[in-house]
């Protein structure tokens, strides 16, 4: 062959490359590839797991914003229906209030009425009284002379008694 | 350093210098060259006088350099395998940085050349360029070896060697073929036969680089007048260099084509319905 082409020596040098290729790949190349594999997966997973950590953190906090929000809403919802219970409580207060001041009232006037119908006849009374008082005062006008005419008289018996005595 | 100091330090050199050239020529003669520069190109090309016998079969110097490189590539290997790797730390230190760098460019390599199917190409390419690399490198020591013939032959690249060369660029083209077949059955098998120039672009490419590297080594050290610092410069271009650059080159061509191959099938749209959509459009 020209150029010492030989193919014996060719499959010689073949067989010798096939044996490295697979002493390299068992020996140093797979080895080490395996490891570096099994390394940036762990990394991998590593940086996996702190994505979802901080994703499933991102979560939480929007969940808390969104309860906060959320919070805020039901306090002021609260806070409305306490001012509209609290409104409902002052209006039922204040017809309360009105029933019992127009029951007071009421009340009152029945009583001022009553003591007016009492006054009246009080006054009645008091008047009656008073015109009887009239009438027996002129009546005892007359009387107490009459008395004053029975005490002469008697003082004149008495009188006349003890002359006698 | 004083200026005392200097001048004695620059005699002292120069001295050592002057007796190493005198020596170096009074040694000359005492070896006489076997043959011509045309003769010792042959052989580093094709090695037809430099045959060493491997259990009685007379084989080119590169396919010992490539058994001892697997040899020495493996033991490597079974040593980090044993004692380094089940040491590896999550924060890696120096050479645990190195295995991992080695790994992860020719893994991330096939990955981007070849999305679809990679896992095979990641190892196989990670192997040729170890290969290449360290097969290049090795020719730098120089190791001694006897000749059927008897005489010493320094052992080369085992990719210097165009047997080494057919042998790794043919194996590519097999395993792009495979994967063809694998990922697209005869889409694949056609694919992968458009490029049939690939396995002898592959091998002489190969072949080509690490030998011009030898020649020009050769050469220069064919001559004694180039025997100073050009060695130096000679050896860092054509074998460093080569090293890094040739096991880049195949792995990356590989890895592109292999990819190429392997990507899934997809149907283009019909051109009557193009046409009826741009009619569509028109009205």
């Amino acid at each position: 062959m020209p150029l010492n082409i030989d193919w014996q020596q060719i499959l010689l040098h073949l067989l010798n490359f096939v044996i490295l290729f697979a002493g390299l790949w068992l020996l140093l190349y797979k080895p080490v590839r395996k490891f570096m594999r099994e390394r940036r997966e762990r990394y991998e997973k590593m940086e996996n797991e702190a994505q979802k950590k901080v994703a499933e953190a991102e979560e939480k906090r929007a969940e808390y914003e969104q309860k906060l929000a959320g919070a805020d809403a039901e306090i002021e919802e609260k806070r409305t229906a306490a001012r509209k219970e609290m409104d409902g409580y002052e209006a039922l207060r204040k017809h309360t209030a009105q029933q019992e001041a127009d029951a007071i009232l009421a009340e009152a006037r029945k009583h001022a009425a009553r003591e007016r119908e009492r006054a009246v006849q009080e006054a009645r009374g008091e008047i009656a009284d008073l015109v009887a008082e009239a009438t027996d005062k002129i009546a005892m006008k007359t009387a107490s002379e009459a008395y004053d005419a029975f005490l002469d008289a008697a003082e004149k018996e008495e009188k006349q008694d003890g002359g006698d005595a | 350093m004083t200026k005392k100091q200097t001048i004695l330090f620059l005699s002292i050199v120069l001295a050592v210098c002057a007796l190493l050239i005198v020596g170096i020529v009074l040694t000359d003669g005492l070896y006489e060259r076997t043959g011509t520069i045309r003769d010792t190109m042959q052989d580093a090309v094709l090695h037809e006088n430099d045959k060493i016998s491997l259990f009685g079969l007379p084989v080119n110097p590169g396919l010992i350099s490539a058994y001892i490189v697997t040899a020495v590539i493996l033991l490597f290997a079974a040593i980090v395998r044993i004692f380094v790797i089940p040491r590896f730390k999550t924060v890696p230190g120096k050479f645990q940085l190195v295995l991992e760098e080695a790994v992860g460019m020719f893994d991330n390599m096939a990955k981007g050349s070849s999305p679809h199917r990679n896992k095979f190409l990641g190892a196989y390419i990670f192997a040729a360029a170890a290969y290449i690399f360290i097969g290049t490198l090795f020719e730098l020591i120089g190791i001694p070896w006897q000749s059927a013939a008897g005489e010493s032959v320094t052992l080369p690249a085992p990719l210097s060697d165009i047997n080494g060369a057919i042998a790794l660029g043919c194996l590519s083209y097999l395993v792009i073929l495979a994967g063809g077949i694998a990922s697209n059955r005869m889409r694949g098998l056609g694919r992968t036969l458009k490029e049939f120039s690939l396995p002898i672009s592959m091998s002489f490419r190969l072949f080509g680089a690490l030998l011009s590297g030898l020649l020009v080594s050769e050469l220069v050290y064919s001559y004694l007048s180039l025997s100073f610092v050009l060695p130096v410069i000679v050896g860092v271009l054509f074998t460093v260099l080569h090293a890094l650059v040739q096991a880049y080159v195949l792995a990356t061509l590989t890895s592109l084509i292999y990819g190429e191959v392997c990507e899934p099938y997809v149907k283009k749209p019909k051109k009557s319905k193009e046409k009826a959509t741009k009619h569509e459009v028109k009205a």
